[in-house]
């Protein structure tokens, strides 16, 4: 605490880095007893004082400054919401620390439900999501690894008889259109389409554990 | 929106404002209006047909009064507490009634348990009883609600559980003066009952309740910090 200091009341919030000076909190006291009345030059002034404290406070509280400047809102609205229940004969320093201790416990309390309901989206759950979808028909290969499921439906690709391992790899592989698989296979597009049709069935059957036929 | 410009919001919309009375005097008022519903309640029902019999008992003339010392000083820490600098341990002060007043409900219930027989309760006193109980605690919760709406937002359940335990208290005291339940197991479940229902509706409800009465009455109070 430093020398200059008055013995007297303190704040349970407040440490020895504490900008409150007594001087101050009797200036306060008068502030809002004023801004109660309707003075708004007092109120305004007031709450310009008293930002900086209660930003302190909320600092120490908040890792994320953004949340900490939330808090500092939340309690400069408390505090305007709730003006009328102070009483200018009780100091102000005690009623505003009050006020910020339990808007930060609320607000902290709300944090960690948060944190225990939500779960934050990794890259990792996205590829999951994405490669569970496109290979839904092929559950069993539908792990939340990209490789496990590639490399099963690769193999389950390479177990195909070879007009449909081919129909396969140009039509769904490589996005081939089924005028350029024609002409780059020489087999017509009606084969070409049940070939492909053959082999998606066929895979269905590899990659739960069957034989292609 | 930014924090000085929030400041400048605030102090431009700064009405006057009047400041509410001591705690002690707005429980006071509380409790008149308490007095009212049961006065107007007595005179609508009438009182028990053996309510000067009764008052020759001593233990139900202690259960009374420490029923109605538990609801007074509960009402008192209620809105002692609503006011954020003060101490919590305003909460304990209806304490030691609330542990006599609930002792003496155990007590009767002790020495007069052979009283409890078929013919002890009537169904159609017990809606009766039920109907006290909606006319008491219903208004006076609300009226609670309202004078305590400034809690919301810093003490919302330690004032409500206290709070809700005037509203049960006096409503046990309506009870026992106006329906002659004599089976004690009736008086224990509806006084005891009663009041653990409104103490825990408020415990449950009181944080949501405060908060809605807030938001009519004081709007912009909930609003979270605009960025």
């Amino acid at each position: 605490m430093p020398e200059s200091r008055q013995p007297g009341p303190h704040l349970s919030l407040v440490k020895a880095d504490n900008p409150l000076r007594p001087g101050e909190q009797v200036d306060w006291s008068k502030r809002m007893a004023l801004a109660q009345g309707g003075d708004r030059e007092q109120y305004r002034a007031l709450l310009l004082e008293i930002e900086p404290y209660v930003r302190s406070i909320a600092r120490r509280c908040f890792k994320h400054p953004a949340d900490a400047e939330d808090a500092v809102q939340d309690v400069l609205l408390t505090v305007h919401s709730v003006r009328h229940t102070y009483d200018p004969q009780r100091s102000f320093a005690p009623w505003l620390a009050a006020i910020e201790n339990r808007r930060v416990i609320d607000r902290l309390r709300s944090e960690t439900r948060k944190k225990a309901r939500e779960i934050e989206l990794t890259p990792e759950h996205e590829s999951f999501s994405r490669e569970a979808f496109a290979h839904e028909t092929f559950s069993q290969a539908a792990t939340n690894h990209d490789g496990i499921a590639e490399r099963a439906l690769h193999e389950a690709i390479g177990k195909l008889p070879p007009e449909q391992r081919d129909a396969i790899r140009m039509l769904k592989l490589s996005e081939m259109s089924l005028k350029e698989a024609s002409r780059v296979s020489g087999r017509s597009i009606a084969a070409l389409k049940v070939a492909t049709h053959r082999a998606v069935t066929n895979l269905r059957k590899l990659l739960k554990g069957g034989q292609a036929s | 929106m930014r924090t000085p410009d929030l400041i400048d919001t605030l102090a431009n919309s700064a009405a006057p404002v009047r400041r509410l009375r001591p705690p002690v005097l707005r429980a006071a008022l509380w409790l008149l209006m308490a007095a009212a519903v049961l006065l107007l309640l007595a005179v609508a029902h009438g009182v028990r047909p053996d309510l000067s019999t009764k008052l020759h008992q001593q233990i139900f003339v202690a259960g009374m009064a420490f029923a109605l010392a538990t609801a007074i000083l509960a009402a008192i820490a209620a809105f002692k507490l609503s006011l954020v600098d003060n101490s919590r341990w305003w909460a304990l002060l209806p304490a030691p009634a609330l542990a006599l007043w609930v002792s003496t409900i155990g007590y009767g219930c002790l020495t007069d348990w052979v009283s409890i027989g078929p013919d002890g309760v009537r169904m159609g006193e017990a809606i009766r009883c039920f109907a006290t109980l909606l006319l008491t605690s219903v208004p006076l919760s609300l009226a609670m609600l309202i004078m305590l709406r400034h809690a919301a937002a810093l003490r919302p359940t330690e004032v409500s559980v206290v709070g809700g335990l005037a509203v049960a208290a006096i409503t046990s005291f309506a009870l026992s003066l106006v329906h002659d339940l004599d089976a004690t197991i009736m008086v224990l479940v509806w006084n005891l009952g009663t009041a653990a229902i409104i103490a825990g509706l408020a415990s449950a409800f009181g944080r949501q309740a405060l908060a809605w009465v807030a938001s009519r009455v004081v709007p912009g109070l909930f609003q979270s910090p605009i960025r």
